[in-house]
């Protein structure tokens, strides 16, 4: 008998003590969504033809202005040493890739740029910035060779195109050795799964 | 049996123990201008649009749900950090103002381990189970990124992203088991929904396409791309 009562005042409780439900959110909001099916598939539910007119109280913003200047120098005026140069250094050359993270690709004195390695760059501004930082657009010392002085970090870069990781090279100085040669006709890991056709139906996968 | 009979009574005559619960907004870190500035897809022109999104949702919240309702707000710091340095601008003091007219106090962390630990809950008045949890910063298909293109040109780091294998960092039995999740960021719902989904044991509503924050308030779909919200 006493197991008897103490079941039902389990049951009981438990149905007291199920969460309040949540209100449902307003019309064309995610939150207001029927259950997902059983369907292990993604399912498309809210197509969203028209754009809502702004509510009373919602923000439109104005027009950002740009708060960060950067350098007016032409790229010959990079500085030719910076931060500090001392002890081992890896050879880099600056690679512009569209949609990638990274900086280029690094290689050790002597070797060829098939045994290169794609890094990211991560900068304490007081120690010392990318080279480009110094130019007026990132671009502008593309295909530019580096005497790149620092450390690989412990830590990882998440590269959202390709979903991969990327090397990060810690600088703490550069030496510039102008223009390279030839551009480094190689490929970073993986690009080829986040080159823009790829995925051309849905836009670059980021925001 | 006689615990058994005494922690059932507990519940029925303390129903407020197991009924608490806690909403969780999440508000990711905005890129550094002086990697987005030239690109074609630039990012973040505007520091703080997944805090005005967040709080534009929490005003929409307090409307739905009464004045005694929890409600977390949960900030990725050394993104505003960085961007205030390089705007000269203290962007934590601000959040906390603009949070402040809403009631609310961030709760600041600093990298996933973090974030997995402000996650786990275990239904106590400290810890109530979460209801709903939202997601409002960078993303792509398969991950979170906190700190998108700020300590690294077009990535992040690695201890400061939620990617789908860490998911299992995340247990079901913090939410309630109709606890609703929406991510806000861009492409979840094509793959880290229904991860989540699997791993974690609850729903969640995530985009097909691209969000937009620009435009303040809530996110909306990008135009453009045909895109939809999907489980």
């Amino acid at each position: 008998m006493g197991l008897l009562i103490g079941l039902a005042l389990i049951l009981v409780a438990a149905d007291l003590a199920h969460p309040r439900p949540l209100p449902t959110l307003s019309a064309g909001n995610p939150g207001s969504l029927p259950e997902p099916s059983t369907n292990p598939t993604a399912s498309t539910v809210v197509p969203t033809a028209a754009t809502p007119e702004p509510e009373e109280d919602e923000t439109v913003r104005k027009p950002i202005v740009e708060k960060v200047r950067r350098a007016a120098l032409p790229a010959a005026h990079t500085p030719a040493r910076h931060g500090d140069t001392s002890g081992s250094y890896l050879i880099g050359q600056r690679t512009l890739v569209e949609d990638y993270c990274g900086w280029g690709w690094v290689r050790k004195e002597g070797e060829g740029w098939n045994k290169g390695r794609w890094i990211a760059i991560e900068y304490d501004p007081e120690v010392c910035p990318v080279p480009h930082a110094f130019l007026p657009r990132p671009q502008d010392d593309k295909d530019y060779l580096y005497q790149l002085y620092g450390d690989f970090a412990p830590y990882r870069a998440y590269e959202p195109q390709a979903d991969v990781w990327v090397e990060i090279f810690l600088i703490r100085g550069f030496l510039s050795l102008g223009p390279a040669k030839d551009t480094v006709r190689r490929d970073p890991p993986h690009h080829g799964s986040a080159k823009p056709n790829r995925f051309a139906e849905r836009g670059a996968n980021l925001r | 049996m006689n615990r058994r009979l005494a922690l059932a009574l507990l519940i029925v005559l303390c129903p407020e123990l197991s009924w608490a619960y806690d909403i969780v907004l999440i508000s990711g870190g905005p890129a550094l201008r002086s990697h987005e500035r030239f690109k074609v897809n630039t990012h973040d022109r505007y520091w703080g649009n997944f805090v005005d999104s967040t709080l534009a949702r929490v005003k929409e919240l307090r409307k739905e749900f009464g004045p005694d309702d929890k409600i977390t707000w949960l900030v990725f710091r050394p993104g505003y950090i960085r961007r205030g340095l390089e705007e000269k601008q203290d962007y934590l003091k601000i959040l906390e103002e603009r949070g402040h007219l809403h009631g609310l106090t961030p709760i600041y962390f600093d990298d996933k381990d973090q974030l997995f630990t402000l996650l786990q809950r275990n239904g106590s008045p400290e810890k109530p189970l979460i209801a709903r949890l939202e997601y409002y910063g960078h993303s792509n298909k398969k991950c979170w990124m906190f700190d998108y293109s700020n300590r690294v040109d077009g990535g992040a780091i690695e201890t400061q992203v939620v990617h789908v294998d860490d998911l299992e960092n995340i247990s079901g039995s913090s939410f309630t088991p109709d606890a609703k999740c929406v991510s806000y960021g861009c492409h979840s719902g094509e793959e880290f929904s229904q991860r989540w989904r699997m791993i974690v044991g609850r729903p969640m509503v995530g985009a097909v396409g691209k969000t937009d924050y620009s435009a303040g308030g809530l996110p909306k779909l990008s135009e453009g791309k045909g895109g939809s919200w999907a489980y």
